[in-house]
């Protein structure tokens, strides 16, 4: 059959996002046909499209989205045709920007009812990230201190509600103060906002000198010296992205003297090495998501045709929350 | 140097303290001659002005203070020479000169100073750090907190041995990273001081230790120390034989003391999600890291660990060298003082052990 697509042939500005018709194959052994109701932005896809992040060229674009399935290839047990389904797309092409498109069966999850298409969409890599992030690379307990940056971002906001249902006290530093108020709706206790990029002082303080059990940072560069200074000792330091540039030259022999904190460079890949370990994290969010621990916020909704523009308003900061694309 | 009590509190830095005189004065009454020897009004130690090679170490008569509020005057019966010690002695760890030498020792308590508890005149003790370096002489005043008791079942040769080395091992696989069973770990230096103590330690706890010694001997020694793969290199290469050791798994955990040289194949070394240990850099400072890339080695945790982030409270120290002493007791560490040297002799000592003429422990005895 034929849809719609959004391909990219060449690096650059959002116009180089093409809506073109593509031919979309049978689902093969294993596969199922998805037609996409609600589609994922993510900053990702925005550093894949500039050249940042290196991607196949020519190709598609997006990880994460829901769908209903149209169509089960041989050997697939377990879905039928109309199951409602959402994936992160790991270790797929990126081809979550079409209307629709062949996937293998053991990379979906199956929809609860009480959970929209597009609630879904708005949080798949988003949420899986805070899962692995919270339930593995450092596990939050009641009673913990934890520390978030970029906490009114996409990831940051999902963190902070999640650990406070555990029970933990997040503290979130943003990069203004009109993101204090979105920070403190998530969930912090306490809210940072850095003077000339400092924010370990004052962490510091918030913990009566002991600083926290984990930070998580997905900033990078600009703050992760102030977050290594604001974790306890023995605590842990999570960096799981680089929106300010990466973290390229650490003295660690000095952390020594800092408490000797556990440092991680988190990556997914990591955290979902089959299939199984995926819908295992997935179904836990869905699960938090249940229990109402998570509340997903889409901040806005834009055509799917119209992806080059969610891209603009995304890169000149008109975009608050999560942003969905809708076929 | 065997004077009357009385001198000795002339002598002292601090104004005398009177219950220092008390157990003195006790002992006196049940044997008098020993009593006499318990508080010298001068001592011999090891002394630094300046930085250097083994022979700015001075051995020299000092004066003994008395014991003040919260401290105790330790007789040493023997102390441990560390690779540590040789680093300050050359500047690589920050000393103030003039300073003395060691933090590692073991003695008897000889007097008691103000609002001292849990501790008595003729109490067995032990300690690893805490203090200024002073370990390198007969007589110290002493804070009485970080003191650790020493059960019967371990000679004060032994203890002075073992402690430091014993407590690093301790904090590294109880705390840092927690050995169990099943485990698959890498040791570097692995027939080295901590070395050994690693190997012995986790192969009781249930782990596979693979270590990475210099030499055919030293692989030798590991391999009858609990270390079930030893890799003899002298070259940063081992991480191909690791990774065939473990069938392509790699290890939960390396604990790496060489630091410069080792670092890039330790961290190939590694399972996806394991630990990297640093507790060292026998081969010099660690270069900077590159923290994001390791993102795609797998995610490990890093950290350098260290000895004062682990031994906090003396609540803390204590409970690691009870579970130490237990562990020696039971059998699954063997203690061994592989050489003794005279403390004035410790410029020699410490020479030895630079040239790498040394195995294992050193201990060195006033």
């Amino acid at each position: 059959m034929q849809a719609h697509a959004i391909r990219i042939h060449k690096t650059g500005k959002a116009d180089v996002l093409k809506w073109q018709v593509v031919e979309v194959p049978d689902p093969g052994k294993g596969e199922v046909l998805v037609r996409h109701t609600a589609v994922a932005l993510n900053f990702a896809d925005i550093q894949r499209r500039r050249g940042i992040t290196p991607m196949p060229i020519p190709g598609g674009m997006g990880l994460d989205a829901a769908g209903v399935i149209e169509k089960v290839g041989p050997g697939v047990k377990g879905f039928r045709a109309g199951d409602r389904v959402a994936y992160v797309g790991l270790g797929m092409p990126f081809d979550a920007y079409s209307e629709a498109r062949v996937a293998p069966a053991a990379k979906l999850t199956k929809l609860p009812k009480a959970l929209t298409d597009r609630q879904a969409a708005s949080c798949m890599l988003k949420g899986v990230t805070a899962q692995y992030l919270i339930r593995d690379t450092c596990k939050v307990k009641k009673g913990d201190t934890i520390l978030v940056t970029a906490a009114a971002g996409g990831v940051g906001s999902i963190l902070c509600q999640w650990a406070k249902s555990i029970g933990a006290t997040v503290i979130g530093v943003v990069g203004s103060q009109a993101k204090v108020k979105a920070a403190k709706a998530a969930g912090c206790k306490h809210v940072v906002v850095p003077r000339a990029g400092k924010f370990a002082d004052a962490v510091r303080k918030l913990t009566r000198g002991a600083g926290v059990d984990c930070a998580y940072d997905s900033v990078g560069a600009s703050t992760w010296d102030e977050v290594m200074r604001s974790v306890r000792r023995r605590g842990t330091a999570v960096n799981f992205g680089g929106a300010s540039g990466d973290v390229r030259s650490l003295d660690f022999a000095a952390t020594g003297l800092l408490g000797s904190p556990y440092l991680v460079r988190a990556i997914m890949i990591n955290y979902a090495v089959t299939d199984d370990e995926m819908r295992g994290r997935v179904r836990d969010l869905f699960r938090a998501i249940g229990r109402g621990d998570i509340k997903v916020r889409i901040g806005q909704t834009y055509k799917l045709k119209d992806a080059a523009k969610a891209h603009r308003d995304t890169e000149t900061r008109r975009t608050t929350g999560s942003t969905i694309l809708v076929p | 140097m065997k004077k009357p009590a009385k001198t000795a509190t002339k002598t002292a830095r601090k104004p005398a303290a009177k219950p220092a005189k008390k157990p003195a004065a006790r002992a006196a009454a049940k044997a008098p001659a020993k009593a006499a020897a318990a508080l010298p009004a001068k001592s011999r130690a090891i002394r630094v002005y300046k930085l250097g090679g083994p022979e700015v170490l001075k051995w020299e008569e000092v004066a003994v203070p008395a014991p003040g509020a919260g401290e105790v005057l330790l007789r040493h019966t023997a102390i441990g020479l560390n690779l540590a010690d040789t680093y300050r002695r050359r500047g690589i760890y920050p000393i103030n000169l003039p300073d003395g030498m060691g933090n590692e020792a073991v003695g008897v308590i000889e007097a008691v100073g103000k609002g001292v508890t849990g501790f008595r005149k003729g109490d067995r003790v032990g300690y690893v750090g805490g203090m200024p370096n002073n370990a390198y002489s007969e007589y110290r005043v002493a804070r009485a907190a970080p003191l650790i008791k020493l059960p019967r079942s371990i000679s004060d040769e032994q203890a002075a041995a073992v402690l430091l080395k014993g407590i690093t091992a301790q904090y590294l696989i109880k705390t840092t990273y927690p050995v169990k069973k099943g485990d698959t770990i890498l040791v570097h230096a692995a027939a080295g001081g901590v070395g050994l103590i690693l190997c012995q330690w986790a192969k009781a706890l249930g782990a596979t230790v693979i270590g990475i010694v210099s030499s055919a001997e030293k692989a030798k020694i590991a391999k009858r120390n609990g270390c079930k793969f030893p890799i003899v290199t002298k070259q940063a290469n081992f991480a191909d034989q690791v990774r065939k050791l473990t069938k392509g798994a790699g290890v939960e955990a390396v604990y790496d003391s060489v630091g410069k040289d080792t670092w890039d194949e330790s961290m190939k070394c590694l399972k996806r999600r394991g630990t990297m240990v640093s507790f060292g850099s026998a081969s010099g400072t660690l270069p900077l890291i590159d923290v994001s890339a390791t993102g795609s080695m797998g995610s490990p945790y890093m950290v350098r660990a260290s000895l004062v982030n682990h031994t906090v409270t003396p609540e803390e120290t204590n409970a690691r060298a009870r579970d130490l002493f237990r562990a020696i007791a039971r059998g699954d560490v063997k203690v061994r003082v592989n050489q003794k040297y005279k403390l004035k002799d410790a410029a020699k000592a410490q020479a030895d052990m630079e040239a790498r003429k040394t195995t294992g422990s050193t201990v060195l005895v006033p």
